[in-house]
């Protein structure tokens, strides 16, 4: 009997078997993520709350089926400003925070003048930008930069210069170049940080695109949601809101799945997300 | 036996705000080749600041320092460096920390990995070159900057206080260990610490400093035989050392023996 099941989980072949345990570990999760739903759909049910307030769960989903062409038009007009937005602001922000660890002029000017800037509320720029760049792509994908490329740049800057004493004093005992020094131990030591900044960029994209199109747009779900609102049409909005919620998700998710591939073997990626230690 | 490093002179100041602070010196040392050389003195003499100018990674205002006859006066490849914490690289595994020596200076990886297993064997970590540093105790991650400091074959090896960070019986062992190890490669080897028996039970000279600026008090032969045991550990003669090194403290002021200091703590360290 032991080894027929042994062999049935082996032939079964490490797919399955994986994500039984994935399940296994995540059971927890996912049952109060389903009781927590179901208590949503019951409790507008049972105190009667009106839909304009809070509509149902099921409510929401039938109006995600039936606007599905819409809300999938819109989802790839954000989707695409959040991404060039986020991709920009990679491009830009992990080399000039490179720069600006490694050159002390450029500590002492661009450094101060960019924590300065991170505390701007980028968000107040959005109708400037409109009356500058008018309704389209461009003024949503600045905002989307804005707000993606500051945690990268100073989390960038953290992890590029984190390095120890010692670890500079061994370097220079084994008389590497910079540039091989740069490869071998800086840049692998600012990953971990980086990462922070990419994460919380990927975080920040979507709600900046969302919000600029707010102010000034003409298509994309933040435009749709503000349509949706300004009928009572709770429902859609919040089926709006689950489909912005899936693209900052997936963003997210790529950004994490780079970080696993990149930096197994840091702290932050020894612990799995449900609290139980993989060692 | 020639001499290796000669110190002449050496002084080293720091610019502070409060001023300039005299660190360190005039030092004048030589040290012999094959030399298991201590700098034992109180914390903040300087006996850091020493190595890392023998390693050329701090500059000097005053005097000359000579390894092999060469003038000290740009970051030595020559050396091998270890200090209290192991500064291993979390990314590679045991055997790539070893390497990673041999990969910043150029060289051919695969020609040293051999040798970087025996180094790992000889310490003790054989079964453990696939494992990362995270999944080492503190004594196995230092064994392993052992390894680093020895894979190129350096004639001289730099320790600042390699054992400070371990616990009192890891670094009990550690000692035994590190005999060991220089006894099989012989290399030069300038050791600090504030260890005043840890000095004695590994060199073959402890150099004394004066609290700062860090000046030499007193060098003592010790004159023992090596392997250094327990049995040697125990003797008369190692007592006597102790004994011998104690009271230089105790002259400086830094023992005393009614009032337990902060200072007693650094010098004696756990015992």
């Amino acid at each position: 009997m032991t080894s027929l099941s042994s062999t049935t989980s082996s032939k079964a072949g490490g797919i399955f078997a994986s994500l039984r345990g994935w399940f296994s570990e995540a059971r927890n999760t996912i049952l109060f993520v389903i009781g927590f739903l179901l208590f949503w759909e019951l409790a507008v049910i049972v105190f009667r709350i009106p839909r304009y307030i809070l509509p149902s769960l099921s409510s929401i989903i039938r109006q995600f089926v039936r606007n599905f062409d819409l809300i999938w038009e819109y989802t790839l007009i954000t989707g695409y400003e959040t991404l060039v937005g986020f991709v920009i602001a990679v491009a830009i922000g992990v080399p000039l925070a490179m720069l600006t660890a490694f050159s002390r002029i450029l500590r002492q000017t661009f450094y101060p003048f960019a924590v300065a800037l991170e505390m701007v509320p980028k968000i107040a720029f959005a109708p400037l930008f409109v009356t500058w760049f008018g309704f389209g792509f461009i003024p949503k994908m600045i905002i989307v930069f804005l707000v993606c490329f500051f945690p990268i740049l100073l989390n960038g800057i953290l992890g590029f210069t984190s390095l120890s004493q010692e670890m500079v004093y061994f370097s220079r005992s084994t008389g590497a170049s910079q540039l091989r020094m740069f490869w071998k131990i800086r840049l692998p030591a600012a990953l971990p940080e980086l990462f922070v900044g990419l994460k919380g960029a990927a975080v920040n994209a979507t709600v900046g695109a969302t919000i600029s199109e707010w102010i000034g747009g003409d298509a994309g779900l933040g435009y749709y949601i503000q349509i949706a609102t300004g009928q009572l049409r709770m429902d859609l909005a919040f089926a709006i809101i689950f489909m912005l919620t899936a693209l900052g998700l997936l963003l997210f998710y790529i950004v994490q799945l780079v970080e696993k591939r990149m930096i197994p073997w840091h702290v932050s990626q020894r612990v799995s997300v449900f609290g139980k230690r993989e060692i | 036996m020639k001499d290796l490093i000669q110190i002449n002179g050496v002084k080293k100041v720091y610019q502070s705000k409060a001023g300039p602070i005299h660190a360190l010196g005039p030092i004048d040392l030589n040290i012999r080749e094959g030399e298991f050389i201590s700098i034992v003195g109180p914390s903040g003499c300087g006996k850091s600041t020493l190595l890392l100018l023998v390693g050329g990674l701090l500059e000097y205002e005053a005097g000359q320092i000579f390894i092999n006859g060469n003038l000290v006066n740009k970051p030595q490849t020559d050396i091998g460096i270890v200090f209290q914490t192991p500064v291993l690289v979390d990314w590679r595994d045991v055997l790539g920390n070893v390497l990673l020596q041999i990969e910043m200076r150029g060289l051919k990886k695969e020609v040293y990995i051999e040798k970087a297993r025996n180094l790992l064997r000889s310490v003790g970590l054989a079964e453990f070159e696939k494992r990362y540093p995270f999944e080492l105790s503190g004594g196995m991650q230092q064994r392993a900057a052992f390894c680093r400091a020895l894979i190129h074959d350096p004639p001289l090896v730099l320790m600042d206080e390699p054992l400070g960070a371990l616990d009192a019986i890891t670094r009990e062992q550690l000692r035994v260990d590190l005999e060991q190890l220089w006894l099989l490669t012989k290399k030069t080897v300038l050791f600090v610490t504030h260890s005043i028996p840890e000095s004695v039970q590994l060199s073959d000279r402890v150099v004394v400093f004066t609290p700062r600026p860090g000046q030499i008090a007193e060098i003592i032969e010790i004159d023992l035989p090596r392997p250094r045991t327990i049995a040697v550990r125990e003797s008369a003669a190692f007592q006597q050392y102790i004994h011998q090194l104690t009271s230089i403290f105790m002259n400086f002021g830094i023992l005393r023996d009614t009032v337990s200091t902060n200072q007693q703590k650094a010098v004696v360290g756990e015992e």
